[in-house]
């Protein structure tokens, strides 16, 4: 059972990524992506239901030579893509750096497993360890990323159509596109499952990969230079990875086995604290973190549902997953107080950053990024009650992140813009995406939702760790209080217009689009009502396997959550908001007569227009903006402080470690 | 604890707050007349203005508008419920953010000059006052040993003595919720300096109403924060005099002086009253307090 859902889960779709690699016509296209995304989303809930975790697996030997190979195939087309890059548009920073982390990565990983390794391919027992943490990244992946996929049909049929109504594409790239898309997610599903570091490598070498080519899609100079500094920065990670795999098997405990390391850990073993530390730099690197931010902004040339599915919801995630999964190996040190210190001041500055922006898709990804480090934070605090709240937003970020993006694609593709200011009034044209969209921003921002429970969680988990706890909270409060500023200014945008008589119309529906988007607002809402059940389905067994405790993280009651320090009790709430905001929403309406033009000194030239008369009796056209302090909080201002913050926390963070 | 009492005082809650909230407007109103050398309107003068404002026309510019309206008022009278109920206090603070972000969101929905200044206006209050009220849980949650209201009256022993930095704090974020100068960047509580209300300008009729009622739940809401500082032992009733002491001294503040820039504001709350409920917390930590 188990070989046949790993082969679902990971084989399936790449076999399929294959496929579209040679099909041209759309439809058949889409039907291989859709019965992809029908047999992921089907073995990840087979593997939920598996009676017994941690269910250990290793698959023939000669899987492993496949691996090692595949491995160094990957790095040397990361060198030839480099190399092509300084023939063609000369030398730059990207392509040099590419080439030397590459190297950095490869010839010290080659020397060990050739020379100094007792066998090569290295074998570990397991090589792949399934538990609920693994399983949990499973279904956010294969559910999650199956329905961006799904989505990606429709939004490439109209994204190349554009392109081409612009003249800048001749003949269609989609299979290119899908190829990646679905190699990536078996990629993904290979990444959480595995236990032998080198094959974790491997997956995560494959998502850089896949990360890389989706971000130069387009091919214009712009994405091509974004792409080689997601590139070089992510090889940040895999030079941390090789040198983590080198440090482990030459320490005491003579190893490359996750479990292991993390069944160790480092205050039995204090010299495993360096590998450990790299790790979580890879983790870093991967979850764009200060001072890696860059990346990910780069990022947001690519197609969204790039964004949508590597950026927000699932490739990011690797990198806090990492850093989640060997928490209990740093559980105790000072690593651990600093990774928390680290995560609340990503979070702050990236909300505070968002507030400056007025790109869409760049709010959307100095929001994850912020959110990733309130991941990372919780993983630093260390306790069961933070590791609970950080598997928590794990899932909920990824589905109204994921969601987000996706809205953001769907209005670009009616107004063909990605600037908030653009958005102005859209409310009265496409009333239901805008819903939607609105609906999302509130699960990421106000209570009851997931987002906020976990906020709520992470605070209260926060505020119990002795005297940093100060710290950590000071970075977590003024951050939480930038968000709320950045979302609400959004969704203002998005509301403000004229009055307008009569019932706004309804746009059409498309169904890779609304119906995608309903399902993932209904699995946002219905896990938020039900997450007394979640924690008790999937997380509480989780913290169990990892060695936590789960009954001093949360117990339930009434469905409601209860810490030691604290209570949440979710579904109420839920029941006021609907009686309180949608029932107003829904059912009345403002009726003609009842409606009036806005204020404006008594000059307004006639309702139902946006005009007033100005000097000279002249009729002016009312504007109105978003705010966006640029003077004060802009990135061209802040980013002078930002890196070398970044910087410095890590440079910190690994001088402590080493002494 | 019986079901009915559950209720009982859920709704005792729900019918007094407004009332006391109303008079304290009116009080507000009269004292500030007389310190401005006027002799103002009746003290119940709120209630008949509510009253004159819910038999008007309505008159919106947009669906959205109202539905902010009910949201901002139904989510504050949930809030004082969650109170009263001795729930866990960040969770009353969140449910009392979602209510407060309710005015700027509808006043954002108009396109209105006037309004959208207003609006954004009062996101940078809230990013003012936010971070100090969320903080402010903290050291009262080291004291009381949990989050949960219910706690602070089973800790046995008031929380100014080791807490006045936090306090402190508090009444400068409050200040700011409740609109008074300094803190006024947005709308001024009394109408006494301006003709257009930032925030509220496109409000009228029975919907101003409804966010006028949930002030008054907000600012009982607000005060009974500040009482929590002393509600226990044989001095409970300190509590009392605390919050309208408090509420007194805002007063004052309030008429001598001058609206500031939101930049001061935001330097002000981010500097002065984060670094004392940071420090207060520092204090705990250490064993200091």
């Amino acid at each position: 059972m188990i070989d046949s859902l790993l082969g679902l889960s990971i084989f399936f779709p790449i076999i399929a990524g294959f496929i579209c690699l040679g099909i041209k016509n759309h439809k058949a296209r889409g039907s291989i992506v859709f019965l992809t995304a029908v047999v992921l989303i089907t073995s990840s809930i087979f593997f939920l239901r598996q009676g017994s975790f941690p269910i250990e697996y290793s698959p023939a030997p000669t899987w492993g030579w496949v691996i090692l190979v595949l491995n160094y195939v990957i790095l040397a087309y990361f060198l030839f893509v480099a190399i092509k890059d300084f023939a063609q548009r000369g030398i730059s920073r990207h392509n040099v750096l590419t080439i030397a982390l590459t190297l950095a990565a490869g010839i010290p990983l080659a020397i060990f497993e050739f020379s100094q390794a007792p066998h090569t391919p290295l074998e570990v027992a397991p090589t792949l360890y399934i538990d609920h943490l693994s399983v949990i990244m499973c279904l956010i992946i294969s559910i999650i990323g199956s329905l961006i996929a799904v989505y990606a049909i429709r939004y490439m049929k109209d994204h190349e159509e554009h392109r081409m109504h612009l003249g800048e594409l001749k003949e269609t790239t989609q299979p290119r596109f899908f190829f990646f898309m679905l190699i990536f997610l078996g990629a993904m599903n290979g990444l959480v499952f595995a236990n032998n570091l080198i094959w974790l490598a491997f997956f995560w070498e494959v998502t850089t990969l896949a990360c890389y080519a989706l971000i130069r899609h387009d091919e214009t100079p712009i994405a091509i230079t974004n792409a080689f500094r997601a590139l070089w920065m992510c090889l940040i990670g895999s030079v941390g990875f090789s040198l983590a795999i080198i440090f482990l098997w030459n320490s005491p405990l003579n190893t490359i086995s996750l479990t292991e390391v993390i069944n160790s850990g480092a205050l039995a073993y204090p010299v495993l604290l360096l590998p450990i530390a790299l790790l979580c730099l890879a983790g870093l690197t991967k979850a764009a973190q200060v001072p890696f931010q860059s990346w990910l902004l780069g990022a947001m040339v690519a197609p969204t549902p790039v964004s949508a599915l590597l950026h927000s919801s699932t490739m990011v995630n690797a990198g806090v997953y990492l850093v989640l999964r060997i928490a209990p190996a740093f559980q105790g040190t000072h690593l651990s107080t600093l990774i928390a210190i680290y995560g609340g001041a990503v979070f702050l500055i990236t909300a505070i950053l968002a507030i400056s922006q007025s790109e869409g898709k760049k709010v959307l990804a100095y929001s994850t990024i912020g959110n990733l480090g309130l991941i990372i934070l919780c993983a630093g605090i260390n306790t069961s009650l933070a590791i609970a709240v950080g598997i928590m937003l794990l899932i909920f970020h990824a589905i109204s992140k994921g969601l987000l993006f996706l809205c953001a694609g769907a209005i670009e593709h009616h107004i063909w813009s990605r600037d908030i200011e653009d958005m102005e009034g859209i409310a009265t044209k496409l009333p239901v995406l805008t819903g939607i969209t609105i609906i999302a921003m509130f699960s990421m921002l106000v209570a009851p939702f997931g987002v906020l429970i976990t906020k709520w969680g992470a605070m209260e988990a926060a505020s119990g760790i002795g005297v940093w706890s100060t710290l950590v909270l000071v970075l977590l409060m003024l951050g939480s209080g930038a968000t709320t500023v950045f979302w609400a200014k959004w969704i203002g945008r998005f509301l403000c217009h004229s009055p307008v008589p009569g019932r706004a119309k309804k746009e059409p529906f498309i169904p890779l689009y609304h119906g995608i988007l309903l399902i993932l607002i209904g699995c946002a809402v219905v896990l938020s009502v039900l997450i007394a059940a979640v924690y008790n389905g999937v997380i509480a067994p989780g913290l169990t396997e990892a060695g936590y405790n789960a009954a001093s993280a949360f117990t339930t009651s009434a469905w409601f959550l209860k810490s030691s320090i604290g209570i949440f009790a979710a579904w109420p709430i839920f029941i006021i908001i609907a009686l309180a905001l949608l029932i107003p929403s829904l059912a009345t309406r403002a009726k003609p007569e009842e409606s009036h033009a806005s204020y404006m000194c008594g000059e307004n030239v006639e309702i139902g227009t946006d005009e007033f008369v100005a000097v000279a009796d002249e009729r002016t056209q009312l504007k109105t903006g978003g705010f966006y302090i640029e003077s004060m909080l802009g990135e061209g201002n802040l980013n002078r402080f930002v890196v070398p913050i970044g910087v410095v926390l890590l440079v910190i963070l690994f001088v402590l470690v080493v002494i | 604890m019986s079901t009915g009492w559950l209720i009982g005082s859920a709704v005792i809650a729900v019918i007094v707050a407004p009332l006391v909230g109303g008079l304290l407007r009116g009080i507000d109103r009269k004292l500030t007349a007389h310190m401005q050398g006027r002799i103002g309107p009746p003290i119940i003068q709120p209630f008949y203005d509510v009253i004159k404002l819910l038999g008007k026309k309505p008159m919106v510019a947009g669906r959205a508008q109202l539905v902010f309206a009910y949201g901002f008022l139904a989510l504050i009278v949930t809030a004082v419920i969650f109170f009263v109920r001795g729930q866990d206090l960040l969770v009353v603070l969140f449910i009392l953010f979602f209510g407060s972000l309710c005015l700027p969101l509808g006043a954002l929905s108009v396109k209105s000059p006037y309004s959208q200044l207003g609006g954004h206006r009062e996101l940078l209050q809230f990013l003012a006052y936010e971070p100090i009220l969320l903080l402010a849980a903290i050291p009262i949650a080291l004291k009381a040993g949990g989050f949960p209201i219910a706690n602070i009256f089973e800790y046995g022993q008031p929380l100014l003595p080791d807490l006045w930095l936090t306090f402190v704090a508090l009444f400068i974020a409050l200040a700011i919720v409740m609109r008074k100068s300094p803190f006024d960047i947005s709308s001024s509580e009394h109408a006494h300096q301006e003709l257009v209300r930032g925030v509220i300008t496109e409000y009228s009729g029975p919907y101003l109403a409804l966010i006028e009622i949930g002030h008054w739940y907000e600012m009982v809401l607000l005060l009974s924060i500040l009482g929590l500082f002393w509600v226990v032992g044989s001095l409970w009733w300190l509590s009392i005099i605390i919050a309208l002491g408090s509420w007194f001294i805002m007063l004052i503040v309030d008429n001598v002086n001058a609206r500031l820039t939101w930049s001061w504001m935001l330097k002000f709350a981010w500097g002065a009253g984060v670094t004392l409920v940071a420090l207060n917390i520092l204090f705990i930590n250490l064993g200091w307090m």
